[in-house]
């Protein structure tokens, strides 16, 4: 009885109660697929037949898949520009914006709203903004003497523009999260610096950059897995197109196994972008922790 | 301890997952069924594409009005068939039978795109008709337009019966070719008009195109140039299915032609937002190729339908349909009498005539045609007149082929590098061919 009582009463059954809903969520929507994925990619399956063991032959076509390889090119394209351009200028945008300024609610609140907009809708004023012929944008550059650019329709262009609309749609994030770190610096920081005689981009470079140095880091980690699974603005805007310009990895599996029938395929490229982005991430975190001033 | 406690919640899953990812071999053998009442009560559930309402908050759906009416007909006359109507949109029909499969129970009668099909197939639970079909010679297999019948027939046997047809032709905007003091097109107009129409449409300065295309090189491409393919006089693959033939003399022909159209055209990259038909309705596109079902988005031009042009020395007018099928998953024979029974019954030409008249569906069945009461079809649905005559010109269908959209893709991009200039049609169809045929031969 006792024992019961105990082993009932004690924190780790309290705890695990308290998280299980959480768990089982976790469990069932998270680890469940992530197992069976990895049982697929080793399967010759579209979902629909029996399916047939295949072992490890699906990762070894990927290793001759040209259009696997342009999927890879472009998604490090796309990662390579994006993560930094869009901390960068979350960064900017932040210090900016961290002042006491009238209106200054409503710029901030400017700047969030492309975050929660729903892709969709932006993908379509995006569409329309950019078309060649019928857009605001090449209508405007045409008053100023500059373009008509072919933007998501040209193969050239497409993949630069799938930036911008991203930078564009995820700004809003950084500049969030760099404003609170921003104002968890104390003042008195500020004011030891002045004392010491540093300007104000001594004051920035000594004080602000290192002290956002933890932001900074969840920041890059954060876009950068982001970025590597690239699908709703190619899935919405470009299809991939034009002649697989803005093939990504994501899209190019989500085509595989939903339009092409080739789920055990398309689950082993889900898995080899699964391992990238955990040695990423785990670098990213080994550099960070070398580099990364965390304050007492 | 911590470790292991969360092993013990993760070990007994892989293996039933493991389990679950080596059973499931071995075909099932064909239900024995045969084309008599159930004698027993006996429930099926019908997936079927039909919401209530044509949009939330709007008019009541004709389509969910004309299937619950007969229905309703349907169970009256047979006491002993209970149907469940499930409302389930058709572009996630494939994924969402993927659990249905795997929990092993599938709904017994399904509404399926006829691209689906070969898919479908692949599923040892997938009733095989042909027998059905066979010994019910009432059912008049053949009075089904010849393209819907190789769309329901994937490896010679029949795994469906036709839900729903449609057929792509010209629409074209009549005031522009008024105000550019063109003649309107004909019955039997050819490529060579639609190209020079195209051409004395087109006028950059006031942003007007001859001829709206998609160009993101999907199956929506690929379709349109599959009709052209045809009227030209070639195929998409050899008939056994083997070899890539598009890129043959008809193929380049009708590539070369959508080259020269290539500067009059309104290029869409992204055909499902629905751009070209904004603009075609908005008077900036004079002609698009597309199927009754956006006729409804052209509220505000005055538009003429006429059939696909034909080739030059050619009388062809064939275009392409996207038929759906009403499909059968074996749960038992009694399900399967049943589900038949009821197939039978709806897709009869007296139900395909009264489906027609209630909800502008194209007759699926070349007798409803010719039925004096179909004349009704006409006054009531005036728009929808050219594409009820060409349905004739549907004779052919895409290759019922697991491996067509991988084949669809290749196609798709070729067609689409030379409309943006890239390249020529020879070689650009021999590559694409050559894809194919690897594809073709591993699949």
């Amino acid at each position: 009885m006792s024992t019961v009582r105990r082993v009932l009463g004690s924190d780790h059954v309290a705890g695990w109660a308290f998280a299980f809903p959480a768990v089982a969520l976790i469990v069932l929507f998270g680890i469940v697929p992530i197992v069976w994925s990895f049982f697929l990619s080793l399967e010759k399956t579209n979902l629909i037949s029996p399916p047939v063991w295949n072992g490890l032959s699906n990762y070894r076509a990927l290793l001759h898949d040209p259009l696997f390889r342009t999927s890879v090119g472009h998604t490090l394209v796309y990662t390579g520009i994006f993560v930094p351009v869009s901390v960068a200028g979350g960064l900017a945008l932040a210090v900016a914006l961290n002042r006491k300024l009238a209106g200054i609610r409503l710029y901030r609140t400017a700047v969030f709203v492309p975050v929660v907009a729903s892709t969709i809708a932006t993908a379509i004023i995006f569409l329309w903004v950019f078309d060649p012929v019928f857009g605001v944008a090449n209508w405007a550059l045409g008053k100023v003497h500059v373009g008509p650019f072919g933007y998501f329709q040209s193969p050239n262009a497409a993949l630069y523009s799938i930036i911008a609309m991203t930078v564009w749609g995820w700004l809003g994030f950084d500049v969030i999260v760099y404003l609170a770190a921003l104002q968890g610096i104390p003042a008195e920081l500020y004011e030891a610096a002045q004392i010491d005689g540093a300007g104000r981009w001594g004051q920035f470079r000594s004080v602000t950059l290192p002290l956002l140095g933890p932001a900074t880091l969840f920041l890059v980690v954060w876009s950068t897995i982001n970025a590597l699974q690239l699908f709703d603005e190619v899935y919405f805007l470009t299809k991939g197109g034009p002649l697989y310009s803005t093939y990504v990895v994501v899209y190019y599996l989500f085509t595989l196994a939903f339009q092409q029938g080739v789920a055990g395929y398309a689950a082993a490229m889900a898995y080899v972008l699964l391992m990238a982005i955990l040695v990423l991430t785990v670098l990213q975190l080994w550099v960070g922790k070398r580099v990364v001033y965390y304050a007492e | 301890m911590r470790n292991s406690r969360g092993w013990s919640l993760v070990l007994p899953m892989v293996a039933v997952l493991a389990g679950a990812a080596c059973s499931g071999g071995g075909n099932k053998q064909a239900a024995d069924v045969t084309t008599g009442e159930p004698s027993g009560p006996v429930q099926i559930t019908v997936w079927h594409p039909y919401g209530k309402l044509a949009a939330p908050g709007e008019t009541p759906n004709f389509e969910y009005g004309s299937l619950t009416s007969l229905v309703k007909e349907y169970e009256k006359a047979h006491p002993n068939v209970t149907i469940n109507l499930v409302n389930v949109n058709p572009d996630f029909t494939l994924q969402k039978l993927t659990p249905a499969l795997q929990g092993g129970q599938p709904p017994d009668v399904v509404y399926m795109y006829g691209s689906n099909m070969p898919q479908a197939a692949t599923s040892p639970q997938l009733q095989d008709l042909t027998a059905l079909v066979q010994q019910s010679p009432s059912y008049d297999w053949n009075d089904f337009w010849p393209g819907e019948r190789a769309v329901s027939t994937v490896n010679g046997k029949i795994y469906g019966v036709p839900a729903l047809v449609d057929n792509l032709a010209v629409v074209y905007n009549k005031s522009l070719f008024q105000k550019a003091g063109l003649p309107l097109p004909t019955q039997n107009w050819t490529w060579d008009e639609l190209l020079s129409d195209a051409k004395a449409l087109t006028d950059e300065s006031r942003k007007q195109f001859g001829l709206a295309f998609p160009v993101d090189g999907s199956e929506t491409t690929v379709w349109q140039y599959d009709a052209m393919l045809w009227e030209a006089g070639g195929d998409i693959v050899s008939s056994d299915n083997k070899k890539a033939v598009f890129d043959q003399s008809p193929g380049v022909q009708a590539l070369s032609r959508l080259q020269q159209l290539a500067p009059t055209m309104y290029k869409d990259f992204n055909p499902d937002a629905g751009r070209s038909e904004q603009l075609f309705n908005s008077g900036n596109i004079g002609m698009i190729i597309t199927g009754p079902w956006d006729l409804a988005a052209f509220p505000d031009v005055k538009y003429g339908v006429a059939v696909m042009p034909a080739f030059a020395g050619q009388s062809s007018h064939d275009t392409i349909a996207g038929p759906d099928n009403w499909v059968v998953f074996d749960n038992g024979s009694a399900k399967v009498s049943a589900a038949w029974s009821f197939l039978q019954w709806f897709t009869s030409p007296q139900q395909v005539l009264r489906d027609s008249l209630t909800d502008s569906h194209l007759p699926t069945r070349a007798s409803v045609m010719k039925m004096g009461a179909f004349q009704a079809f006409y006054r009531k649905f005036p728009g929808e007149k050219v594409f009820v005559e060409n349905l004739p010109n549907v004779k052919k269908a895409r290759p019922q082929i697991t491996a067509y959209p991988r084949i669809s893709q290749v196609l798709g991009q070729a067609i689409v590098s030379v409309i943006l200039g890239k390249s020529e049609p020879q070689p650009a169809l021999a590559q694409a061919a050559q894809q194919a045929n690897t594809i073709l031969a591993t699949s």
